[in-house]
């Protein structure tokens, strides 16, 4: 440093020496910023939102990936293997099982991000109130208690043998039986935020209950929130292959993945591929969800990464 | 200790109870008029009152709830609309299948599973580390039936080894009877075997950092004894935990993979009694799995003093 750069009027008292400027040894060590070094840093998250982005892309595009009418039959032509023409053959209705597939990816992400957004809501609101009212508290966990020993696919199932088979009611069924784990989740990070020293301050500064709720607790939910909101989304999108598969789920004339496999379930010995290939994309789709939910989880709770 | 057992016996109570009640409501809220159904077509409006009357469908929920329960307490779980048979002979024809092919499942799992997750917590940071733990997202990520088909076309159509679908009863011999459920309990215990893993290399790491591992280790004593005396012991009540919790998973899984094999057992009861709106069946089914369910967690809450003696009620 020289005299030059010193602001004007300063001078350097005489007989006080300034070092000279070291190099800096962090300056090689280039911290990873941005979507990239994030995206580097927690791999899984890369892969799984990859995938699942382009699971998301044949979604949407499905009429513009070389499809046919899922639902066109032809008779004359059906269980023809997979070949240049049909790429994943066709089923006993003459129908091109590539094209199912692809719009079978519809049904199976629709239900899966709707029944992760409304159970998530839904089991927020209720682990609020919950978490935060002891009369309400006791009620609710003993009603969840109840709804969590029935087993979550038989309770979707027994609601949907309440109703017509449809996409909503596949998504509300769905959504009512994984609505008590969010609920409970919820509620126990509520029960341990409320002990937060701020949280202790704010009750004693006299800030209003509501406030406390929107300003101090809900957002300390939202991370461990989105991490189950992905878990849910892949078991979700579970349920629904099951819930078709075994004839509860969306109606026959949809081309979801549960529904194809359960069409090609009596031929399946002589012609596996139409059960394979949805099989192989909700393995891959729910595989995505899962490492995304891995990936988010270690992001955001790093403590818990080293353990699972 | 007694005391707390009974404790535990009653809590279970008001559990079951909400879960009758949501089951009750199902046939409640269930489309269709039994008392039209028996009275058949040729009925006037004043035979099927009158049929509804004696059915005492016309009194209030909370009585015929009251009435109901204590036709299930007495085990009387109703007849089905379809076939005419009372349900509980129905679950009795179909129970062996099911109960064989959890059982086989669970035995299988944790003696798969329970290792795997040990030498993983061991081998921390290594490729069978790795491998375990991606082993472990896979089989949260494939669906049972999946496995199931995959499996039945490499071992029982290319491979030949294994039967493709069935079940032959135990009282047929002990290796028939194994032989057809092998491949349903792989499929069914693929996600069952990745959460115990987890969570058994996941209680195995804290419980191998603790003080008492470093002394066992210091005292002199092997691997082996380090591992799955001091340490597996110590890490039990998590573990015994996720496999009380993980019956569910067993529970909704048997329905599928009863389906994909060909298994005569209570998933495809339920199956069947779905595709024919068979309220009462259904009914019977779900309270019977939720009992099952509620009962193996209610033994494995009374187990942690076996496990853990310092554990004291």
């Amino acid at each position: 440093m020289s005299a030059a750069t010193l602001p004007p009027g300063i001078e350097i008292p005489p007989g006080l020496a300034i070092a000279a400027p070291q190099p800096d040894i962090l300056s090689n060590v280039k911290p990873r910023r941005g979507v990239i070094g994030f995206l580097r840093r927690y791999p899984t998250i890369a892969i799984g939102g990859g995938l699942l982005i382009i699971m998301l892309c044949i979604a949407i595009f499905a009429p513009f990936l070389w499809t046919k009418d899922p639902t066109a039959l032809a008779p004359a032509l059906r269980t023809r293997e997979p070949s240049a023409r049909w790429w994943f053959g066709t089923d006993m209705l003459g129908r091109d099982v590539y094209s199912r597939v692809l719009y079978g990816s519809r049904v199976s992400l629709l239900v899966g991000f709707s029944v992760a957004i409304c159970a998530s809501a839904v089991g927020l609101f209720i682990g609020l109130m919950s978490g935060f009212n002891r009369f309400a508290d006791s009620i609710i966990m003993r009603i969840m208690d109840g709804m969590m020993s029935i087993p979550s696919i038989l309770l979707a199932i027994a609601l949907m043998a309440l109703t017509r088979g449809s996409v909503q009611n596949v998504i509300l069924a769905i959504t009512i039986a994984e609505i008590p784990r969010v609920s409970r989740l919820v509620r126990g990070v509520v029960l341990s935020l409320r002990e937060q020293p701020y949280v202790e301050a704010a009750v004693a500064s006299g800030t209003r209950t509501i406030f406390i709720i929107f300003k101090h607790i809900l957002p300390n939910t939202l991370a461990p929130l989105t991490v189950q909101a992905t878990y849910i989304c892949a078991a979700a999108m579970i349920t629904e292959a099951i819930l078709s598969f075994i004839g509860a789920g969306t109606p026959p004339i949809i081309p979801s993945w549960g529904n194809i496999m359960a069409e090609g379930r009596a031929l399946w010995q002589v012609k596996p591929y139409i059960v394979f290939f949805p099989a192989i994309f909700l393995s891959i789709t729910v595989l995505a969800v899962n490492l995304l939910g891995d990936g988010l989880r270690d992001a955001i709770d790093p403590r818990l990464a080293k353990k699972l | 200790m007694w005391a707390y057992i009974i404790r535990r016996i009653l809590a279970t109570i008001p559990v079951m109870a909400i879960v009758a009640l949501f089951v009750f409501s199902l046939l409640y809220l269930a489309p269709g008029d039994p008392a039209a159904v028996i009275a058949g077509d040729q009925a006037t409006p004043a035979d099927v009152e009158r049929i509804r009357e004696s059915l005492g469908l016309d009194r209030p929920y909370l009585v015929r709830f009251g009435a109901w329960a204590w036709d299930i307490f007495r085990g009387d779980l109703g007849t089905s609309i379809f076939t005419n048979l009372p349900v509980s002979t129905m679950i009795q024809q179909r129970i062996e299948p099911t109960l064989s092919l959890m059982v086989v499942t669970l035995i299988l799992a944790v003696s798969i599973a329970v290792p795997m997750g040990v030498i993983a917590a061991w081998k921390q940071g290594t490729t069978i580390d790795r491998f375990v733990m991606a082993f472990a997202v896979l089989g949260f990520s494939v669906p049972v039936f999946v496995v199931g088909y995959v499996l039945a076309y490499i071992f029982a159509l290319e491979l030949d080894w294994l039967p493709v679908q069935g079940y032959t009863p135990f009282a047929n011999g002990f290796f028939p009877w194994i032989e057809n459920l092998i491949l349903p309990a792989i499929a069914l215990g693929g996600v069952y075997i990745a959460l115990i893993a987890r969570i058994t290399r996941a209680t195995m790491l804290e419980v191998l950092s603790q003080d008492y591992i470093r002394t066992a280790r210091a005292k002199g004593a092997g691997q082996r004894s380090i591992l799955f005396v001091h340490a597996l012991k110590n890490a039990a009540v998590p573990i015994v935990t996720v496999v009380g919790i993980g019956v569910a998973l067993l529970i909704g899984g048997a329905v599928v993979t009863e389906s994909v094999f060909a298994i005569p057992g209570l998933g495809r009861l339920t199956v069947d009694a779905i595709l024919r709106r068979d309220y009462p069946v259904i009914q019977g089914v779900i309270l019977l799995f939720s009992f099952v369910y509620v009962l193996v967690n209610l033994l494995i809450d009374l187990s942690y003093t076996f496990f853990d003696p310092r554990i004291r009620y």
